[in-house]
């Protein structure tokens, strides 16, 4: 009923004039769509023109601003102090340092306008092509600033608020201001008045303009379209990203509510990257894919799985800041890059990405080819990247397939990047091509693999089923130190799936394994074991070497269950004089233990040429 | 009838070098003082006492104590006690416990009897450290090309005196096949090749070696040099060998100095007066280098 009479009274305050709020007042009650309806009847017709497409970095010490147009405009500097991170909207450029606020033709890098601050700090702009709206945070952190500037540097409006606010967006000199998380008010910036409050569902910092619409959101993208009524009931158009891991758990926005350092920091590097679209349902996201960053490392998605959220449960069912459930995005490329990624914007047709040596580059959306490539000349310590018109497009040189792309991604030397490689080994170890195999077998060779990343190549290893010839070219291998061969292969993991593939021709390279001391105790154990299962008459000297060598003298429980496994082995292969060997080991006092109980219990349990290889390790390891 | 003095320096060495257990003392001791081994015991120096007749039989028992004993009559036979090599082979492929193993494989080492190579071949490749350092060291007293190969793959061991034992013992069996190995192993931080290299290399070979000058420890050069230098001329010519006591004598240390002097208070009294000539040299050059002593120490060496 309340509502309702909330709802007539702005019914009668319409007809007669634009309705007027009590400005970022948490007095609000929500009118149930009625105020924004307003404000989108007013201006949403208004044609919204692309932000410029340009690549700005922030070089030196922080104090020399490079724009780069996408477009084919000259590259320009300007030398200027800086303490937040530029933003780029509309066709301006908006910073801030050495106590004053700036505005910069993103075209030319000419300044526009400059204001002192007062010390208070940058969070977002937004730009209507004649007016800048800026949102500062007052110095020490209390309340918030929003200051409309023209492009002639007159001050058109100044609002001060206790309210912490977030990064703004302007169409047709009005300004729409995320605060609080939740709402997004509109002030007109004629009568200062904030004329119409909406109430979002999603986590809501940020309001800026992209593909000819206004958005609001922050890890999720809010269509302000004629459903935008409908946005305290959670069914405004919606675009958001599958839920699915990533390492450095990253954002598709930093919160506009708090100044972003002029520096980039780690966050900056692990980055999630998106553009909505407008679609005939409400919202999608560009291409259907969306990009994520670690460091060096930018991967595609498929955004199939996302859905605009307007047909979903309804919200009071789930907590302000929770999505609908989706299917985890499906890793369509990897691209690993020579340097620390520090910026991005995913576009048309791709994703634009800038590196800290100051190159710009291009990714197919579908690929992760590298299609474009641009250089600002210099180091960077930061970088923004909008696009909103340009299309990432070009001729690739070179189009890897997915396996190769992972493999290269994991192979990478570099201990910044394990988290993610992890994330992709995964991956790897799910496709089936046999290079994956090779790819594993690489990584868990290679001495300078990281503990963490080594175990999980090893068990993805043993959990192979294609891709024997390159396991068996690593059995080659052998711990040799005059020929710097420093770390044994993974023997026990591909002995696991060699085993399990029945690849004979695997069994003499084992045998030879089970006479390397630089082999762990457990490679051995597995190698003892896949040869009961696939070892042949041709390995019968080496298995009873093994046996005789060890049935007294192995050195642990491990080495005395590879002894039973080569008993067991001898027994199914050596029907003449294995069950001799076998025999007079169980019944010897000076067998080790652990091996002469168990060759007892399984000389008890067989008659002769009866084993039929079954594998002891299994056993040992579950005790 | 009392021992001999022979016979009791053999008794006595043997037992202290290599620690033989008491039986072996014992029996050794019956040789002297002709006990019931002694009537058939032979203590020729080197060849060792001739190996029991039943100590085969005793090997084959499967008694440890039999076998114990029996292991130890091999050792003090020495090369007199190579007919039990194929015994103590067959034990040693049956499965022995370490400390049985290692007196087996000890004993084939004392038989230096070629036959025994490769059944030490695969204990060097043991995954019991002691054991493989045993092997490694039996194999450079076995001899034969099985050992030299296995004694080349042993280099490559992952442990580091198993390394040091094989280069050592590639020296000792004058295995020059494999000095390419050794100069591999020397830049691998096998200083053991370095000796081994020494008492092996031919021509460019040991300019090569002196060349590592300054780049290996200089302690690690000089135990190769010093072999190179003392060997024969015909081995190593007088040109080369003056050439290398120049590359020493190039660094001007102290401790070029003091092996200079070492040198050539070891020098053959009828080895080349040239060699001996460019030593004195040498000496005396660096007779004023750091740490040397100073001049005058120089002038009473020597």
């Amino acid at each position: 009923m309340k509502r309702l009479l909330v709802g007539a009274a702005f019914l009668v305050s319409c007809a007669a004039s634009q309705p007027r709020l009590a400005r970022f007042s948490t007095e609000w009650e929500d009118d149930g769509g009625a105020s924004i309806g307003y404000v989108w009847r007013r201006v949403g017709g208004t044609p919204i023109a692309p932000t410029a497409d340009l690549v700005v970095g922030v070089a030196g010490n922080a104090d020399t601003l490079i724009g780069l147009p996408l477009g084919g405009g000259t590259k320009w500097t300007f030398a200027h102090a800086l303490e937040a991170r530029p933003i780029v909207s509309g066709r301006v450029v908006v910073a801030s340092g050495g106590g004053e606020l700036f505005a910069l033709d993103a075209e030319t890098g000419r300044p526009l306008w400059r204001r002192p601050t007062g010390g208070a700090e940058l969070l977002g702009a937004g730009d209507d092509g004649t007016v800048s709206v800026v949102t500062l945070r007052r110095a020490g952190g209390l309340g918030s600033i929003l200051l409309a500037i023209g492009h002639d540097g007159v001050v058109v409006r100044q609002i001060d608020s206790e309210k912490g606010l977030g990064a703004p967006a302007l169409i047709g000199r009005m300004a729409f201001v995320p605060w609080a998380g939740q709402y997004v008010s509109v002030i007109d910036l004629d009568s200062g008045d904030e004329t119409a409050r909406v109430t979002l569902r999603a986590e809501t910092s940020r309001a800026w303009t992209a593909g000819g619409s206004l958005w609001f959101g922050e890890a999720s993208f809010i269509r302000f379209d004629e459903h935008i009524v409908d946005a305290s009931k959670g069914r405004a158009s919606t675009a958001m990203l599958p839920v699915r891991e990533l390492p450095g758990m990253p954002k598709v926005m930093p919160p506009g509510s708090a100044p972003v350092p002029a520096e980039a920091t780690a966050e900056d590097k692990a980055r999630m990257y998106a553009r909505p679209v407008a679609t005939s349902e409400g919202a999608a996201v560009e291409d259907g894919r969306w990009y994520a960053t670690y460091f060096r490392i930018a991967m595609g998605f498929d955004a199939a799985s996302q859905r605009d959220t307007r047909s979903a449960r309804p919200s009071s069912s789930r907590p302000a800041g929770a999505f609908a459930a989706a299917e985890p995005g499906r890793l369509l490329w990897v691209h690993l890059h020579a340097a620390d990624l520090l910026g991005g914007a995913a576009a048309p047709g791709g994703v634009v990405l800038c590196d800290e040596r100051g190159k710009v580059t291009g990714l197919d959306s579908g690929t992760g080819a590298v299609l474009t490539q641009a250089d600002l000349g210099q180091p960077l310590k930061a970088c923004v990247v909008s696009v909103d018109s340009q299309r990432v497009a070009g001729v690739a040189a070179e189009v890897k397939q997915l396996p190769a792309q992972l493999a290269e991604a994991v192979l990478a030397d570099d201990p910044q990047l394990v988290v993610a490689q992890r994330l992709l080994l995964r991956e790897l170890a799910a496709v089936s091509d046999d290079s994956a195999t090779k790819a594993l077998v690489e990584l868990a060779s290679d001495p300078r693999t990281s503990p963490d990343l080594l175990a999980d190549a090893r068990t993805a290893l043993a959990n192979r089923r294609s891709g024997a010839s390159y396991m068996e070219s690593a059995l080659e291998r052998h711990y040799e130190y005059l020929k710097d061969v420093l770390r044994s292969p993974p023997v026990g993991p591909m002995a696991q799936a060699l085993g399990a593939m029945k690849d004979t021709a695997a069994a003499p390279l084992l045998a030879s394994h089970l006479f390397d001391p630089a082999d762990t105790d457990d490679d051995v154990l597995r190698a003892a074991a896949a040869l009961s299962v696939i070892g042949g008459p041709g390995e019968v000297v080496a298995l009873r070497r093994f046996f005789g060598m060890y049935r007294a003298s192995a050195g642990n429980d491990e080495i005395a269950a590879a002894v039973v496994s080569a008993g067991r082995a001898l027994l199914t292969l050596d029907d003449q004089g294995g069950r001799g060997v076998v025999e007079a080991a169980a019944a010897a006092p000076d067998t080790i233990p652990y091996a002469r109980e168990r060759l007892q219990a399984m000389l008890s349990e067989t008659k002769p040429g009866e084993v039929t290889g079954a594998n002891d390790a299994g056993g040992k390891r579950g005790k | 009838m009392p021992a001999s003095p022979l016979a009791t320096v053999v008794s006595v060495g043997l037992a202290s070098i290599l620690s033989l257990s008491p039986h072996l003392v014992a029996r050794a001791r019956a040789g002297e003082s002709g006990g019931t081994h002694a009537n058939s015991a032979q203590t020729e120096f080197g060849k060792g006492i001739r190996l029991p007749a039943d100590a085969v039989k005793r090997l084959k028992s499967g008694d440890p104590s039999q076998v114990k004993s029996a292991l130890d009559d091999v050792r003090l036979s020495a090369r007199a006690g190579a007919a039990a090599v194929p015994a103590i082979v067959d034990l040693l492929a049956d499965g022995l416990p370490p400390e049985l193993a290692q007196e087996a494989i000890d004993a084939l080492g004392d038989t230096e009897s070629e036959a025994a190579s490769s059944s030490l071949s695969w204990y060097a490749r043991h995954r019991n450290l002691t054991l493989r350092r045993a092997a490694v060291q039996a194999l450079a007293r076995t001899r034969g090309a099985v050992a030299v190969k296995a004694l080349r793959t042993a280099l490559s061991d992952f442990d580091p005196d198993v390394r040091g034992l094989a280069a050592k013992g590639l020296g000792t069996l004058k295995a020059k096949e494999a000095i390419g190995d050794l100069f591999l192993a020397l830049d691998h931080k096998v200083p053991e090749a370095s000796r081994s290299i020494g008492l092996l290399c031919a021509g460019d070979e040991c300019e090569r070696l002196a060349a590592k000058l300054g780049s290996q420890p200089f302690e690690v050069m000089t135990s190769g040099l010093h072999e190179a230098l003392l060997r024969a001329s015909d081995e190593v010519p007088e040109e080369l060998k003056v050439k290398i006591v120049g590359r020493v004598r190039e660094l001007g240390t102290g401790e070029a100095n003091r092996f200079l002097r070492e040198v050539q208070a070891k020098w053959p009294k009828r080895a080349s007066q040239r060699v001996k000539q460019a030593i004195d040299q040498a000496v005396l050059a660096t007779s004023g280098s750091p740490g040397t002593g100073g001049r005058d120490a120089e002038r009473k060496a020597p």
